[in-house]
């Protein structure tokens, strides 16, 4: 193999790694708005619940001694951000469902207010930990190695010198995206849970007659978007990086999210190959770069970023009309005086 | 279970925040039969049938079952009871299956997961025991209006409901549709199913009902035997005193035609066929002109079509001689079309405005509403809307600038009307122009009619009451699944006569 | 006291107050989570804002900054009470800050543009970008909420990848307009020396303050006011009355648009700050003209002291003692007082239920008076 075959492997390899994990970031953070949607509720604030869903993930790692076990390790991590954003969403359950709030204003404020608590509460911490570290930083290069299995292929190189290898970054996530598609499929086609939600997000009037308790339903509709996204939040901030400044928040990608849902149509399936075309648009952007052919064409990082954006508005320009969006959602379910 | 009353609701009263809904009603339905429940709209009938629901919890009264008192607090407890009802807007999830929609509530399931297949065992017995043919897999949104009830009806009985209600079931359906459903509702009594079916339509009471309870303005009025009744007397007891069921007016003289429609045809926006198909009539200077005809057959496209709301697929308008067929809505209504919308609510009023905002509705940019540099004339405002609100008695908490959300029905509609009439137009349209107006209001609303028409003013009015069709206009013409089947002279046809044209049974060539 | 709580007006006042002290409570509350002991001085510190300094030359300065920032943010909520009067959210605010930002800049720092002619270009950018999603909403219904969001991204990355030819040498900030493009700079017209001397103070703030009163008159008082309020109300009665409700819509929204453009041309133009093509997140200035909007209970002259008082905490957040708390504070209580404005339909619904009750109860005993008189005789109750 000569040297050149062997970088273009090594940067496919390095697209193939970012493609999925960016891919799974998106997908179930799509899948978490779906719910939420599906119950009723627009969840505009994904991208505060995501940074949340990092800080509870982020905090898990800080604090749990560097020596616990690897599997414990993961499942912490997770369950700290689906904790947090569970927590974090009920702030758009209790505002739009309770409450009857504009939920366009509500999901602004969550995700402004998402990033300002995360950047408060870390500062809080460094600082107290030591004065002179006022930044907003938590770093988890070590835990993070538990999420990940590299695998590297050694490979021989023409014109010798030392062994050198191809390496990739397995990542754990990728099996637990794929788990929570599986679960969010079957939840809304094959249970009675399924069922009653959507119903809720498409006549809320029509549930509430035949007994469902409307309210109950969008609530939990809004809580499993606060998993999905806590999950996606933590996971997007261990993609590629061991330290996350939470000033930054996460770049978009509750927003990228929200593209993906719409082009996937609400539908899970869909969802998953657009989350795919999106999150490999999204890696061409990181790492594209690379590819001498890409190189070539000279098309900076921001036309990839854009992309998605501008394909989901080109989507929304043609299907808008006949979108499947559930029909009651949006608009706060009154059940009347009592 | 000896107990004379399936359900008997006793001394009920409900009250919201400014009305009493319901004050100490009583209903008392009997095991297996067919119970009318009369009123005109805002009896409260439907507050009544909330509280029964579970859905609003009523401030003094009882409700028993076969004679025990019990609880109900919301629709599960209603169902629990064996309480079932089909609403007059359909319950139904549109992008679910017939079945889904059924189970809905009360799924069978194994582990929480859905087990669809005894559902659809017991659905499709159901539906042959009773003559109601469904298709399971079908999605509501592609299935007709008749087969939509019978996923409702399906729904009660697939619960085991024992007590029925009925609301208002018949406003969606065709001719036969209703026949049907007659059928089908005596079937349910005589299999000892207990039916409230809530109504105002007097005939079929009278067809279908073993008695009925009379309800007007929250108050209980009474009960009858509806063999030893007569709609005389019904409808008495529904409005409290008889019915001028005859407007007053003198013989018509037209003149020349103002409206003159060619062939028009409006493309519908559920199918593909044409909403409205080579429509061609005349309106002359001093006739009422009626369409009449069940509701959805295309009456609604063609006033849109007409007024502007919907470009025509084909054909053409001339007002006085003037082609608009393609003209804005603006246009029309400067070269002297009015329009009543047949929805006050949707297309009438702006809510959130004031009553004399309101009123400019259509005029505001007139030079006298608005100067040349685009700023409006408030003092030109409020000096015409205090004239109109004079002139055609409409009342409000604050005049000119009560908020138009917070007026009565009647007031509201009285608003449009001297709206639309003070504009002095040379058509004036009224579309279901009494539509949930009491029966003073149905009155000043024909009287204006006939004064347009005596001031030599072309009127074309669209209803779906039949004796407002009867007695209202100089001219009928029948409006059957979009197209024009027959003219009628009021003074010459019958109810019957008319009910199988707008039935489709009977169909004249109309010239075109 | 009745009739002045029944006022719309000063219904929306008090829910704004109530958001307002709520969201100070908050804080204070997470202040004290974090440290107790500087919990309150921190708090007085973001209210105080420029008082927080002692000498009259620098409190004039501090002040002068807050309202430098106050102008884009008072255009930012302009634009989304104005669309809002329409119906229509938007939230596409963001994006059309940062086209009238970009805009501006490129104009001021390639091409060499005079202040009036960059803005200009700010406005006209803005108003296209406006009316992309304006076509959309009429033509295709795309909902503006969501057709809004996706242009917010495909700006924000526009606008990185243009400015990033007017960069200062190996930094992802633009250049300073002083001393590069002096004739980008919006003139001070001697406002500056209001304020200690202040570079910055420039007719941005009174071109702002003008705006909102333009706003108010051609919404209340005009005919195309009345028309877009109708349309906003019930598009259907709009159409129904001949009111050309695609055309008010697209309008509207480019309006909206060129306001929000506006406003970040009138930051960026003063030299204030300077852009960083790295940013990966679209600037909150246009959210936080969502929060300004809604606080200043979508009245143009509510929105004038709203987008002050936003911007005065924020500029606060920058006194509190570092050592124990981020300047964020000030960030978290803006977010938390938007969240709470999510809730002002309730507190309004509240205040009229509270209303409606208590005159039932007079009536109400007003009634069992009466009864009572007529059964004076009969003793009991």
């Amino acid at each position: 193999m000569s040297a050149d075959t062997m970088q273009v492997i090594q940067q496919f390899l390095l697209l193939l790694q970012y493609t999925l994990i960016f891919s799974s970031v998106l997908m179930m953070v799509a899948l978490g708005g779906c719910f939420s949607e599906h119950s009723g509720v627009i969840n505009l604030g994904l991208e505060g619940i995501m940074v949340i869903g990092a800080l509870g993930g982020a905090l898990v790692m800080r604090y749990l001694p560097a020596d616990a076990s690897g599997l414990v390790m993961v499942l912490l991590v997770m369950l700290g951000a689906v904790v947090f954003g569970l927590v974090y969403s009920a702030l758009l359950g209790v505002a739009s469902i309770n409450f009857k709030a504009d939920q366009t204003i509500v999901g602004t404020a969550l995700n402004m207010l998402g990033v300002a608590g995360a950047t408060v509460l870390v500062k809080a911490i460094n600082t107290a930990s030591n004065p002179d570290n006022p930044s907003s930083i938590i770093e988890y290069g070590l835990p993070r190695q538990n999420f990940l299995v590299t695998f590297k292929i050694p490979v021989s190189v023409e014109g010798g010198g030392a062994e050198r290898f191809l390496s990739f970054e397995f990542n754990w996530f990728l099996v637990v995206a794929i788990v929570m598609l599986v679960a969010a499929y079957i939840v809304l086609y094959k249970t009675r849970f399924g069922l009653r939600l959507m119903a809720c997000g498409e006549h809320p009037q029509a549930a509430a007659s035949v007994g469902i308790n409307v309210l109950k339903m969008r609530w939990s509709g809004v809580l499993i978007s606060g998993v999905y996204g806590g999950l996606g939040g933590i996971c997007y901030i261990m993609a590629a990086v061991s330290q996350w400044e939470f000033e930054r928040g996460v770049a978009g990608f509750g927003f990228l999210s929200l593209a993906v849902m719409i082009f996937g149509q609400w539908k899970p399936s869909r969802i998953a190959l657009a989350a795919l075309l999106f999150g490999l648009l999204r890696a061409l952007s990181n790492v594209g770069t690379g590819f001498a052919a890409l190189q070539a064409l000279n098309i900076p990082g921001g036309v990839y970023n854009m992309m998605p954006y501008v394909i989901c508005l080109v989507v929304l320009a043609f299907t808008s009309k006949k979108s499947r969006a559930p029909k009651a959602e949006g608009i706060p379910y009154d059940k009347g005086m009592r | 279970m000896d107990a004379p009353y399936a359900i008997e609701m006793l001394g009920i009263t409900k009250r919201f925040p400014g009305i009493i809904a319901n004050d100490n009603i009583t209903l008392q339905l009997r095991h297996g039969e067919i119970h009318a429940l009369l009123g005109e709209n805002g009896a409260g009938k439907s507050t009544l049938m909330s509280v029964l629901f579970g859905l609003y919890r009523p401030e003094e009264g009882v409700i028993k079952k076969d004679g025990v008192p019990v609880q109900i607090n919301d629709p599960n407890d209603a169902n629990a009871l064996g309480i079932g009802m089909v609403h007059q807007h359909f319950k139904l999830v549109e992008c679910f299956s017939v079945l889904d929609n059924i189970i809905l509530g009360v799924e069978p399931t194994k582990g929480g997961f859905l087990q669809k297949d005894a559902a659809r065992k017991k659905v499709m017995q159901l539906s042959e025991n009773y003559g109601l043919a469904v298709d399971p897999d079908a999605l509501i949104e592609d299935i007709t209006v008749g087969m939509q009830q019978r996923t409702e009806i399906l729904k009660m009985l697939y619960r085991d409901n024992e007590i029925l209600i009925f609301d208002e079931p018949t406003a969606v359906l065709t001719p036969q549709e209703i026949d049907e459903l007659m059928v089908i509702m005596k079937n349910l009594a005589r299999e000892g199913k207990s039916i409230l079916f809530i109504s105002h339509k007097l005939a079929e009471i009278m067809a279908v009902a073993d008695r009925c309870t009379v309800l007007r303005k929250g108050k209980y009025i009474g009960t009858v035997e509806t063999k030893s009744s007569s709609m005389e007397e019904l409808s008495a007891m529904m409005v409290g005193r008889n019915v001028n069921f005859h407007v007053e007016k003198k013989p018509a003289r037209p003149g020349e035609t103002v409206l003159d429609i060619q062939h028009m045809s409006v493309a519908s926006r559920q199918h593909k066929k044409d909403a409205v198909h080579d429509v061609s009539l005349q309106v002359r200077r001093g006739e009422i002109v009626c369409i009449a005809g069940i509701d959805g057959n295309g009456q609604s496209e063609f006033v849109y079509g007409l007024s502007g709301l919907e470009p025509l697929k084909d054909g053409k308008i001339f007002l006085d001689g003037k082609d608009l067929s393609r003209s804005a809505i603006r246009q029309r209504s400067i070269l002297g079309m009015s329009h009543i919308p047949e929805d006050r609510h949707k297309h009438g009023l702006v809510l959130d405005y004031s009553l004399e905002d309101n009123l400019v509705l259509q005029r505001y940019f007139e030079p006298e509403f608005t100067n040349k540099a685009g700023f409006l004339r408030r003092d030109n405002i409020r000096t015409y809307a205090e004239r109109l609100i004079e002139d055609y008695d409409v009342r409000s908490g604050q005049g000119p600038v009560t908020a138009a959300r917070s007026m009565s029905g009647g007031n509201q509609q009285k608003a449009i009307i001297a709206r639309e009439i003070d504009k002095d137009p040379e058509l004036l349209i009224a579309v279901q122009p009494t539509r949930g107006l009491d029966v003073g209001a149905i009155e000043f609303v024909h009287k204006k009619l006939v004064e347009q028409r005596d001031a030599g003013k072309a009127v074309l009015l669209i209803s779906l009451e039949l004796d407002e069709v009867m007695d209202v206009p100089d001219r009928i013409l029948v409006m059957y699944e979009g197209e024009i089947v027959g003219e009628l002279d009021p003074k010459k046809t019958t109810q019957e006569e008319l009910g199988l044209y707008m039935a489709g049974a009977k169909r004249d060539e109309v010239r075109a | 006291m009745k009739n002045l709580l029944k006022r719309k007006g000063v219904q929306s006042l008090i829910a704004s107050l109530l958001c307002i002290v709520l969201g100070l409570l908050l804080g204070y509350v997470v202040l004290l989570f974090i440290n107790p002991a500087g919990a309150g001085q921190a708090i007085l510190a973001v209210i105080r804002n420029f008082l927080n300094v002692s000498k009259a030359n620098l409190q004039l300065k501090n002040l002068g900054n807050t309202l430098v920032k106050t102008a884009p943010l008072l255009m930012c909520s302009l634009s989304v009470l104005f669309a809002y009067k329409v119906g229509l959210f938007n939230i596409g605010v963001a994006g059309q800050y940062v086209v009238g930002a970009a805009a501006g800049l490129y104009a001021a720092l390639q091409w060499g543009w005079g202040w009036l002619p960059c803005l200009l270009l700010a406005i006209a950018l803005g108003a296209v970008s406006g009316a992309i999603v304006g076509m959309l909403k009429a033509y295709q219904n795309v909902n503006e909420v969501i057709s809004g969001i996706m242009l917010n991204w495909i700006t924000l990355y526009t606008a990185n990848m243009i400015l990033s030819g007017v960069t200062e040498q190996a930094s992802p900030y633009t250049l300073h307009l002083r001393g590069n493009a002096d004739q980008a700079i919006l003139p001070s017209l001697g406002l500056g020396n209001l304020f200690n001397k202040h570079q910055y103070v420039t007719i941005a703030v009174p071109l702002a303050i003008i705006l909102a009163i333009v706003v108010l008159v051609v919404l209340d008082k005009t005919r195309f006011g009345y028309e877009l309020r109708a349309t906003g109300n019930n598009k259907n009665a709009a159409k129904y009355a001949g009111m050309a409700e695609k055309r008010n819509i697209i309008l509207t929204l480019m309006i909206g648009g060129a306001l929000a453009a506006m406003g970040g041309a009138l930051l960026y133009l003063t030299d204030f700050e300077q852009w960083s093509v790295g940013l990966s997140s679209v600037p909150g200035m246009g959210f936080n003209g969502i929060a300004a909007a809604f606080l200043g209970g979508l009245n143009p002259i509510g929105a004038i002291f709203s987008s002050y008082f936003i911007q005065h905490i924020t500029a606060g957040g920058a006194f509190v003692d570092k050592s124990m708390y981020a300047s964020q504070i000030s960030d978290l209580i803006s977010s938390i007082i938007i969240y709470l404005c999510g809730f002002v339909l309730f507190i309004k619904y509240a205040i009229n239920t509270g209303l409606l009750r208590s005159e039932e109860r007079a009536l109400l005993r007003k009634q069992k008076a009466a009864a009572g008189g007529n059964t004076e005789k009969g003793g009991a109750s």
